[in-house]
């Protein structure tokens, strides 16, 4: 990160060099090393998919993957990752289901957990904003983006192990969470 | 070159060549118009939810059971003929809801670009709007 900064106005000072020395040959050699070395330190972005597993960086400056081992721990951090991805998905459904039904069912007897009759009363929104269900699903809600985000950029690295961890975590999660899926209408679907 | 990982900066280029960010206020209004699409995107989630359950009303349990009591009447798409009137009139709920998800699909592509660019405050101004717009808009779909 201090990198990063550090080189920006650097290269700007060596810019302005460069501009005022257009006139002047003898500076104009003196630039061309140091935007020559930007280029090269900065990570270049790949734009294929490819199997490697040196200088992988990972979200955040300090995780750079530049072993084996390391990436298979960061194989199998995604892979959870992933699949809690797609467990919390059907949690905050089934607890939305929950919390919810009877009031789509408004004023209609809904039958309950074992067999008891529930009479629901209407809410208003305000009432249904404060609520205990409704911050809890915005903290999840929360927790669900950031999650989705993460998953997005790992798999924009382009690195084929990682995105196969993806891909393999969200089929397993799937597998193991909603064996018992209802068909509603799926809101909590984000941005994939 | 674009660094690969999260980072604090007031310099970003957005979307667009013209969406050039280079100064700390330039920075909190690029969050605040994030914050923005954010909030859009959900509501447009929710609204496109809502008018999905106006127009194929099939899961309301009121309505099923009056298409019960009128056997004439129970088509596959009795509840659309009920609340949209004529094929003419579904059509336009249908386009209608079409073009909201077209305007979500590419909110969605350009709130997600945006947090391709690694920078910490446009991450962190989506997700506060994402919250904002879920915590405002989802108690609306229930609202009369």
């Amino acid at each position: 990160m201090s990198h990063e900064h550090h080189s920006m106005p650097h290269m700007d000072h060596h810019m302005n060099g460069s501009a005022i020395s257009t006139a002047d040959p003898h500076a104009h050699h003196h630039t061309t090393p140091s935007t020559e070395h930007s280029h090269g330190g900065g990570m270049m972005m790949d734009m294929t998919f490819h199997f490697s597993y040196k200088n992988v960086p990972l979200l955040f400056s300090g995780l750079i993957i530049n072993t084996a081992g390391e990436m298979a721990g960061a194989f199998v951090a995604v892979f959870f990752l992933a699949m809690f991805y797609e467990g919390l998905k059907i949690a905050r459904e089934s607890l939305l289901r929950k919390s919810q039904v009877s009031i789509r069912y408004n004023s209609m007897p809904v039958p309950g957990p074992n067999g008891t009759v529930l009479m629901e009363t209407h809410k208003t929104v305000g009432q249904q904003m404060l609520s205990f269900p409704h911050i809890f699903q915005t903290v999840l809600h929360i927790i669900q983006v950031v999650i989705s985000y993460f998953l997005m950029l790992i798999f924009m690295t382009y690195n084929a192990y990682l995105c196969i961890a993806v891909a393999a975590g969200a089929g397993t999660g799937y597998f193991f969470f909603s064996w018992k899926k209802a068909v509603v209408v799926d809101i909590t679907e984000h941005c994939h | 070159m674009m660094p690969m990982y999260f980072f604090f900066s007031d310099k970003v280029v957005l979307l667009f060549d013209f969406w050039n960010v280079h100064s700390p206020a330039g920075m909190a209004l690029s969050v605040l118009v994030m914050m923005l699409l954010a909030v859009l995107y959900e509501a447009i989630k929710v609204g496109k939810a809502k008018l999905l359950l106006r127009t194929m009303p099939a899961m309301a349990p009121s309505l099923s059971q009056e298409t019960l009591e009128e056997p004439e009447r129970a088509s596959m798409n009795t509840g659309v003929e009920r609340l949209a009137g004529t094929p003419q009139k579904w059509f336009l709920w249908h386009s209608i809801q079409t073009l909201l998800h077209v305007v979500q699909v590419v909110l969605g592509y350009l709130v997600m670009l945006a947090v391709m660019s690694y920078n910490m405050w446009i991450f962190l101004g989506v997700i506060v709007g994402s919250a904002i717009g879920y915590y405002i808009a989802y108690p609306l779909l229930n609202a009369r």
